[in-house]
């Protein structure tokens, strides 16, 4: 299988500290908190050997990003070393001082806030009292420094109905050119809020039709790589091919649905390498001890991973008899890995059979 | 405008980066553009250290390849322009 020379982005907690504890948050206690963070001098050695591995991009995360004080010193180390970056964030600790520096860099690509309401009772409720506030101002500190802003909207089961003034808050109010979707999913500190955060099969129901006609209000501005707007139109193209009684679609029928291995790979917050940052249970090495190209072309647990993608849907007793399986990814193996203990499974949570089976319907 | 004894220095702060089968891309992180490389322009690009002339350049690809085609100095020349309109190459001086 060829694989390129070395990554082209990296996506690192670059602290496992935060002031916030969202109830859905896959970080904290998943396999990503690891209770450590490494110092100045191990990030900014490890961002030399990037340069020199030709990578492209840095997203930073954590974590929250700008609890780290020494953050300037870190982004001035991925700048020398001739890449780009982009954050994700709460939004919360924001201040003029950090976003003028950033803005003076010329390499943000984006800095991302987590939004998760119209308003303080939506957004506060899975994201702790006040919060809204600080997010929204720290958004708006960003902007005066023409900062790109994107914002994540994680839907879960307090915002679900609110979808519309979110959009409408962002789009219009705030004014942002887009924002993306995904839902609070299995993982982290959202299992032990399940029955508050996850959504039911009603609550996805109305949460991708009403995506979907914002999306059509708002011309294409809502984006979603996961949860159900992204399911929606998954499914949506998945139920037409078996309309259409084709055979199969280009890809599909394996598990192909993750690319992010071909060409990203992730660095927990104590320097450990893995997969991605949903994967944080698999271990590939550690930064400025493994040389970052041999893991990234020889690990075998990349390479048994990569593939992955030739492993056939028919092959498993879960698609046994399923009318969409030529048509079908299987998806994100860390979803599968959470609910089974085997990222080498179809995800049970983004599966289209399961999803009608439990009174779910594909939208129109 | 390019001459036969023109020396092109490759810009610094440009990132070669090579992706499989000796193909690669020129990125530049301050405007986050990409820039295309075959195998050729990649061998150009390594040339590019202000000490080689364009005539050497072309010199050492008709060693270095077969069937070198008699206007490949035009089609260099060509490339070379494009990279110095954007600022990925300047005249060493």
């Amino acid at each position: 299988m060829k694989v390129i020379k070395s990554p082209r982005a990296i996506d690192i907690d670059i602290t496992n500290e935060c002031n916030l504890r969202c109830k859905y948050c896959y970080h904290f206690t998943g396999p990503g908190d690891v209770q450590e963070d490494i110092p100045t001098k191990e990030w900014l050695r490890f961002f030399e050997e990037l340069g020199r591995c030709a990578v492209m991009n840095v997203c930073i995360g954590g974590g929250e990003p700008f609890f780290r004080k020494d953050l300037k010193e870190l982004i001035d180390g991925v700048v020398k070393n001739r890449m780009r970056f982009s954050l994700l964030s709460n939004g919360t600790l924001i201040t003029d001082e950090i976003a003028s520096y950033i803005a003076s860099t010329r390499r943000c690509d984006r800095i991302q806030v987590s939004i998760d309401g119209g308003s303080p009772e939506t957004h506060d409720q899975s994201r702790g009292k006040g919060n809204f506030h600080r997010a929204v101002e720290g958004i708006n500190v960003l902007l005066r420094h023409q900062i790109p802003v994107a914002s994540r909207v994680t839907i879960n089961r307090h915002n679900v109905r609110d979808l519309e003034q979110i959009a409408s808050f962002l789009l219009d109010d705030i004014g942002l050119q887009s924002f993306s979707c995904n839902s609070a999913g299995p993982m982290g500190l959202c299992r032990q809020n399940r029955e508050e955060m996850e959504l039911t099969v009603e609550d996805r129901q109305a949460a991708m039709e009403s995506l979907l006609g914002l999306n059509r209000k708002y011309d294409g501005r809502i984006t979603a790589q996961a949860g159900p707007l992204a399911d929606a139109r998954e499914w949506r193209m998945m139920e037409e091919a078996r309309r259409e009684g084709r055979e199969q679609m280009p890809d599909r029928g394996f598990l192909r649905g993750c690319g992010g291995i071909m060409n990203n790979m992730a660095v927990r917050a104590d320097g450990v390498m893995t997969p991605c940052t949903q994967m944080s249970h698999i271990e590939l090495g550690r930064i400025n001890r493994d040389d970052l190209i041999e893991v990234w072309q020889r690990h075998p647990e990349l390479t048994r991973l990569r593939e992955r993608r030739a492993i056939l849907l028919s092959t498993f007793e879960f698609c046994k008899g399923c009318v969409y399986m030529p048509y079908c990814t299987g998806n994100c193996p860390a979803l599968a890995y959470t609910s089974l203990k085997d990222d080498n499974h179809p995800s049970p949570d983004s599966c289209l059979k399961r999803f009608l089976e439990a009174g779910g319907k594909i939208p129109e | 405008m390019l001459t036969d004894e023109s020396k092109l220095i490759a810009n610094q702060s440009i990132v070669l980066r090579e992706e499989s089968d000796d193909w690669a891309v020129l990125f530049d992180p301050e405007t986050s553009h990409v820039y295309g490389l075959n195998p050729i322009s990649v061998y150009i690009w390594r040339c590019l250290d202000g000490k080689n002339t364009i005539a050497d350049i072309v010199r050492k690809l008709g060693e270095k390849c077969k069937d070198m085609p008699d206007d490949a100095m035009d089609y260099v020349k060509q490339f070379l322009s494009d990279l110095v309109e954007k600022g990925y190459a300047g005249y060493a001086v």
